[in-house]
């Protein structure tokens, strides 16, 4: 089983030198593989599990396919809520991987699920800081979604007696990464989270720092979700990386136990991410 | 008497400590990483001679108080990671000796520093980053407690009790604030008789924003209450968390609504930020970078600061293409966060750059307020965010020069050279002004024309209890003393 030798994971690992038999070993023993692909925003540059810069790190397609024919799950979960699965399909699709839109699980996606798993009414709305992505998920998830880019340039005139209004019927706050972050969205989301009876306040994470761009690191999600808190005093419910929430989720979707899955991560993160859930881990050195 | 630190010391002790200039025989200019490398010299060598000492002076007694030097041990044991939180934290705390027993008095973001002085046996912040909210003193005190009991409680020797002893009775009254408060059962009085409060202090700190004014509108009552005032003799002083402004502005804006303040008498957090970095004398071939509006750039350039950053950032944009790299100014050694209406993400990144990039960067906070009166009509988002943002991605508590730090205050009695006993703060939230007054140990007095409703003062959850409370100031007119 050359094939089974696995391209993408097959630096050694940390606890057992990834040799044949081992590799062997594992995939028998595992049924689905998640793969890590953060780092990275919309057109750039992701971490080094799938791809380094432009070029898709070799054997990760044959790879991709040996899992796939063995009758092994294979699953995508990233950090970063900009785009949805649609759209991340289509990234994929333009990096030379082809993927299923169920294979992949963004923290945009995470954040519907987890007001569908709870059962948020469809008569409330969803205040959102961050991508389209989220607007997206949330509109397929059933939702209305309020913000994200039509707030981006929104300007406010504050003087005597103005009054900024916000929709009552908000119960959720939803803040992801976003460059386009302004003190309308802040004050909009403040708003929300203080005067709506039981509005929810959700991060997608809370990573500080991320390479959105391949020569440097940028604010993460982190300093969002801060300024939010900052103003509602409040702490958010977090849908990805490293809370739980998406592993419990994928467990019920691929219906099998946490043993019978492997985490493939580039950093630690990830690997604790794989821990705390009970997941066999692989840490790839072909990252960062 | 034991020599007194380098000002090294003055970058942790913001919220605690007098400047510089009252103490005799002043070190100048020791660099930030100092404070680093003494933390990690304490994880590689045998404990270092005693660490400096910290002064806490009154108007005739200078005190000088000495970290015990099982510091070492502890950081020894315990090492903290360099750079985050948890370390800033624990740098900041300040560790008295008072009575024989060894407490440790929180730092960090949040003010509960002085409430442990001295009777409370701990009052020991966790180490955790700070979302300034009104503090669990019964929670922190228990857990407090039992981590002493573990780590810290030892007995002095007799010389230091006895050195405590003289100096307790050499004039040093210990600024107890409300840990009693929290568990008090009853709840603030209302104001009865303002004659005696009046005749009781010197000077009234008075908070601007739903007290004097609720965003342009003056609230009633207010010039005759200061001219009354006044009249008595009493000095006024504002203090507002506001920086948006500089004094001048402020000095206008008081003109306008038709009060008869000076320039000399308004003290905007916009003002302590400059007046923070003037004391610790940050290098003038130095920059700062501003998060924030014109009144903080107006108070640098007057203290002669270089700045850069402040609204004109406002307008710039990122393209988040491959390759783009945002150059920034290695020149920055402070970067100074206040409210900001003009916030976004270029910012940001900015600020986040020179703190995490630029060796030995300050981060200063002209305050942490969650909401603000930037109308009267309604509660907007505050500096608390801009402050949250920058916490968000750096992961670094920053110096808090506004209220509820007691920086200001300080600043103010040694300016114009009053006991903080002789004071009476007026404001109307309970977790910047109140807790800023008793931080500072003066009386307090709450009023409700602002933010905080009588429910809210008196709600089980509200652990902060003034002295006393009235509806507005102008009630001082009307309330007269007990018939004789």
């Amino acid at each position: 089983m050359e094939a089974a030798r696995l391209g993408a994971a097959g630096a050694a690992g940390l606890h057992k030198a990834f040799c044949p038999k081992a590799a062997r070993e594992l995939v028998g023993n595992v049924d689905a593989f998640l793969f890590d692909c953060d780092g990275g925003s919309s057109d750039l540059v992701w971490s080094g599990v799938i791809w380094k810069g432009e070029k898709l790190i070799e054997g990760v397609t044959k790879a991709l396919q040996a899992l796939r024919s063995m009758g092994k799950k294979v699953g995508f979960v990233t950090n970063n809520s900009t785009k949805s699965r649609k759209q991340y399909v289509e990234k994929f699709r333009g990096l030379g991987i082809s993927v299923h839109e169920d294979e992949i699980y963004p923290s945009s996606f995470g954040a519907a699920m987890y007001l569908k798993v709870n059962n948020f009414p469809q008569d409330k709305k969803v205040y959102a800081i961050g991508g389209d992505g989220i607007l997206e998920e949330m509109s397929f998830a059933g939702y209305t979604c309020l913000g994200v880019t039509k707030d981006a340039n929104k300007k406010m005139e504050l003087k005597r007696g103005f009054k900024f209004e916000h929709d009552k019927s908000v119960g959720a706050v939803v803040v992801g990464l976003d460059p386009y972050i302004n003190y309308y969205k802040i004050q909009y989301a403040t708003m929300c989270i203080r005067e709506n009876p039981g509005c929810l306040f959700i991060a997608t994470d809370r990573d500080a720092v991320g390479p959105l761009t391949d020569v440097q690191e940028w604010p993460g999600t982190g300093s969002m979700v801060g300024a939010i808190c900052g103003s509602t005093q409040k702490e958010p419910i977090i849908v990805g990386k490293p809370a739980t929430f998406m592993m419990e989720f994928l467990l019920k979707r691929f219906n099998m136990s946490t043993s019978r899955m492997c985490m493939v991560g580039d950093s630690f993160p990830d690997v604790l991410f794989g821990q705390n859930s009970g997941c066999k881990t692989i840490l790839v050195l072909s990252g960062v | 008497g034991t020599k007194n630190s380098s000002s090294g010391c003055a970058l942790h002790w913001a919220t605690w400590q007098t400047l510089p200039s009252t103490r005799s025989g002043t070190p100048n200019g020791q660099p930030e990483s100092s404070r680093h490398t003494s933390a990690r010299a304490n994880s590689d060598h045998p404990p270092p001679p005693p660490p400096p000492a910290v002064a806490c002076a009154t108007r005739s007694h200078p005190i000088q108080i000495r970290k015990p030097p099982f510091i070492a041990p502890y950081l020894l044991k315990h090492p903290l990671p360099h750079g985050t939180p948890e370390e800033a934290t624990f740098l900041s705390s300040s560790l008295f000796l008072c009575g024989g027993v060894y407490l440790l008095v929180g730092g960090g973001g949040d003010m509960l520093g002085s409430r442990a002085v001295p009777h409370c046996p701990l009052a020991l912040r966790a180490a955790l980053p700070s979302t300034s909210g009104s503090p669990n003193l019964a929670a922190i005190g228990q857990r407090g407690r039992r981590l002493l009991s573990n780590v810290f409680l030892k007995p002095c020797s007799p010389s230091r009790a006895a050195a405590a002893g003289r100096r307790r009775s050499s004039g040093w009254k210990p600024r107890m604030a409300s840990y009693s408060a929290a568990v008090r059962a009853s709840s603030a009085p209302k104001l009865e008789n303002a004659d005696a409060l009046i005749d009781s202090v010197e000077t009234f700190i008075f908070d601007c924003d739903g007290v004097i004014w609720k965003g342009d509108s003056l609230i009633d009552g207010v010039p005759e209450t200061l001219d009354m005032l006044r009249s008595r003799g009493k000095r006024l002083v504002f203090v507002t968390n506001n920086s948006t402004k500089s004094r001048k502005q402020y000095g206008k804006k008081f003109e306008t609504l038709g009060l008869s303040v000076t320039e000399e008498e308004i003290f905007a957090s916009s003002f302590a930020a400059a007046a923070y970095l003037k004391s610790i004398d940050f290098p003038k071939d130095k920059k700062v970078y501003v998060v924030g509006e014109d009144g903080i750039l107006k108070e640098l350039e007057l203290a002669g600061f270089q700045y850069l950053g402040g609204p004109a950032d406002g307008e710039k944009k990122i393209e988040l293409k491959p390759g783009f790299l945002m150059e920034h100014d290695e020149d920055v050694g402070a970067v100074v966060v206040g409210f900001d209406r003009y916030f976004n993400y270029y910012k940001i990144q900015y600020a986040t750059l020179c703190i995490r990039e630029n060796p030995g960067c300050l981060f200063i906070a002209t305050n942490r307020d969650a909401v603000t009166h930037l109308t009267d009509a309604q509660e907007w988002a505050g500096g608390g965010s801009m402050v949250g943002a920058i916490w968000g991605s750096t992961k670094q508590e920053p110096l808090v020069v506004g209220k509820p730090s007691t920086f200001m205050m300080d600043y103010l009695a040694n300016k114009f050279g009053i006991l903080k006993s002789q004071i009476c703060m007026v404001g109307d939230r309970l977790d910047t002004d109140i807790l800023f007054g008793q931080n500072g140990g003066c009386k307090t007095l709450l009023v409700l024309s602002g933010v905080t409703t009588l429910d809210v003062l008196q709600s089980p959850n509200n652990s902060i209890q003034p002295d006393f409370y009235t509806n507005q100031i102008s009630d001082m007119l009307s309330l007269k003393a007990a018939a004789v």
